[in-house]
């Protein structure tokens, strides 16, 4: 299992095994709390959180910090259910960068992991936001994120699932404020996997921009529904680029953009593409000396890195 | 002992025969240089020779140390030690040169170090002519070739990197007596590689072949390719 030695050889800001927190940095700059601890102790936090969270962390970047934030949440164990709600708030002016790391330690855990989060942007704020899952082929994951961007905030989103669960169900849904911008990058490889990803960008300031990029692959009787959508409300710019890479005849992806416009000045646009693996690289890659498994497995971790 | 022998080899590609009962000897260290127009099907043999899935053999046969590698993968003619410069490499986004080296590496080459900026670009995207032809090198150097065949190695080099190549290419020939097949339309790059032996490929046949490179050069300058269909040695 490729993930199995990220919890031991990292350090992290905030580490979880199974339901059990282990690691919790402490730092003049920020508060990095479990969500239920930051229900009870801070308020206004209630206005983020669905309620009285049962896990997950809260991090409140208060001051600027010059190192990459570091989340890691595990399974370790058979049967594990995680029920998180997660909130990151990035202060006034503050640049972040945070690496997200979900992932079971084991192939055959059969896991759920169900993960609600919200990030609060606020004005002039900037987060690159590199979220990395890997799971046993039995897990059951459903991540469903809200990104609220301030004025003139920007986020950027790299979400990269090489290793999918059985059933991996994505919720995305971003707001952006006036002169913000997002983008967002994901990647999602489908083996022997049901997925559905739902993404929606909500251009609500002026001048917003937003683009958002999707590679999904499909192999080993994969289904795959990916919907995305920009909603421009008011003069803002948007664009939409899914890109397929069908493996096998056995699997099925639907590409969904979705463009709604309700302002004559907003300009957004959308291409979408579902390809096959191509004959060419293929036989090259065989012709130096990979198997066509090795070249394919290499032809489409090369797509979804792009 | 030959370390390639194709007999009676009849190739097509949708119902068109494109090699016609060519017969091919290569012997262990020899650089030979397989000349013909454009169509006469040069690039078909090699990639026949390779593996390529697009063609289909219909009859013949092709030994490569004494085996038969006809219905073989390509990956397995690697292996035995086979290898393909490619005319135009297709590019192949989002996997560094440095990434496939790792995977496909028996050797070290030598000319890594020099080209190390090519090593973290990604396989033959946004490379000049020279830069792809040099990339091509190093990976098929990596496996530690027996018999290489160029697939117009000279087209995208200016002289400079004719030269550097074409002498990397002789060393590695000498110091592993590896075989060459120079595949080429112009004649210039064969000064530099002196040929044990050159072949003319005419309508997917060998038409004629010599041990004397620049006689060949000489009669196709005057009578184009006109005089090697009527000929089996010149």
């Amino acid at each position: 299992m490729p993930s199995a030695n990220i919890a031991k050889n990292c350090k992290h800001d905030f580490l979880q095994i199974d339901n059990e927190i282990k690691e919790i940095a402490k730092n003049d700059k920020m508060v990095i709390l479990p969500s239920s601890e930051a229900w009870k102790s801070l308020p206004w936090t209630k206005e983020y959180f669905n309620g009285k969270p049962k896990g997950g962390y809260f991090i409140w970047i208060k001051e600027q910090v010059d190192f990459p934030l570091s989340t890691c949440v595990n399974i370790a164990s058979p049967n594990v259910k995680q029920d998180l709600q997660n909130l990151m708030v990035i202060e006034k002016g503050i640049k972040a960068k945070a690496g997200v790391i979900c992932s079971s330690l084991k192939n055959n855990l059969s896991g759920t992991h169900k993960a609600r989060g919200k990030l609060i942007l606020k004005e002039n704020a900037s987060l690159e936001y590199n979220h990395v899952h890997r799971w046993g082929h039995n897990d059951n994951v459903s991540p469903d994120y809200e990104f609220i961007l301030g004025k003139n905030s920007s986020l950027k989103y790299n979400y990269s699932n090489l290793f999918p669960p059985k059933n991996l169900d994505i919720k995305n849904k971003i707001i952006c404020g006036e002169k913000s911008s997002v983008n967002l990058n994901i990647s999602v490889n489908g083996i022997d996997s049901l997925i559905k990803i739902k993404e929606e960008v909500f251009l609500e300031g002026k001048d917003a921009q937003a683009v958002s990029r999707l590679k999904l692959v499909g192999r080993k009787r994969s289904d795959i529904t990916a919907e995305s959508s920009i909603i421009a409300k008011v003069k803002s710019k948007g664009h939409i680029d899914c890109q397929s890479l069908m493996v096998d005849d056995e699997s099925k992806i639907s590409s969904i953009p979705l463009l709604v416009c309700e302002s004559k000045e907003a300009q957004i646009t959308h291409e979408a593409s579902i390809g096959k693996v191509s004959e060419e690289q293929l036989n090259y890659l065989r012709s130096r000396g990979l198997s066509e498994k090795e070249a394919i497995d290499l032809i489409v971790s090369g797509f979804l890195s792009v | 002992m030959n370390l390639l022998k194709i007999k009676n080899l009849s190739v097509e590609i949708e119902g068109k025969k494109i090699l016609d009962s060519l017969d091919l000897d290569i012997k262990q260290g020899e650089i030979h240089a397989l000349l013909g127009p454009n169509a006469s099907g040069k690039s078909t043999l090699a990639k026949v020779i390779m593996g390529l899935s697009e063609y289909k053999v219909k009859a013949g046969s092709i030994l490569f140390l004494n085996k038969e590698v006809k219905g073989l993968v390509p990956e397995r003619r690697s292996k035995m030690g086979i290898a393909l410069v490619f005319q135009n490499p297709p590019a192949i986004e989002g996997i560094k040169l440095s990434k496939l080296l790792e995977k496909i590496s028996i050797n070290e080459v030598r000319e890594k170090e020099k080209y190390s900026h090519l090593l973290e670009r990604d396989v033959n995207v946004n490379l000049s002519g020279g830069e792809k032809k040099i990339s091509e090198l190093i990976q098929v150097l990596s496996l530690n070739p027996k018999l290489l065949i160029l697939d117009e190695i000279d087209s995208g080099l200016d002289m400079n990197k004719r030269e550097e190549v074409v002498e990397i290419l002789k060393r590695e020939a000498k110091e592993k007596k590896m075989a060459i097949i120079i595949i080429t339309h112009q004649g210039e790059i064969l000064k530099r590689f002196n040929p044990d032996k050159v072949s003319v490929m005419i309508n997917g046949k060998i038409a004629c072949q010599s041990n004397d490179y620049k006689k060949i050069i000489e009669t196709i300058k005057k009578n184009d390719y006109a005089k090697c269909k009527h000929c089996k040695k010149l």
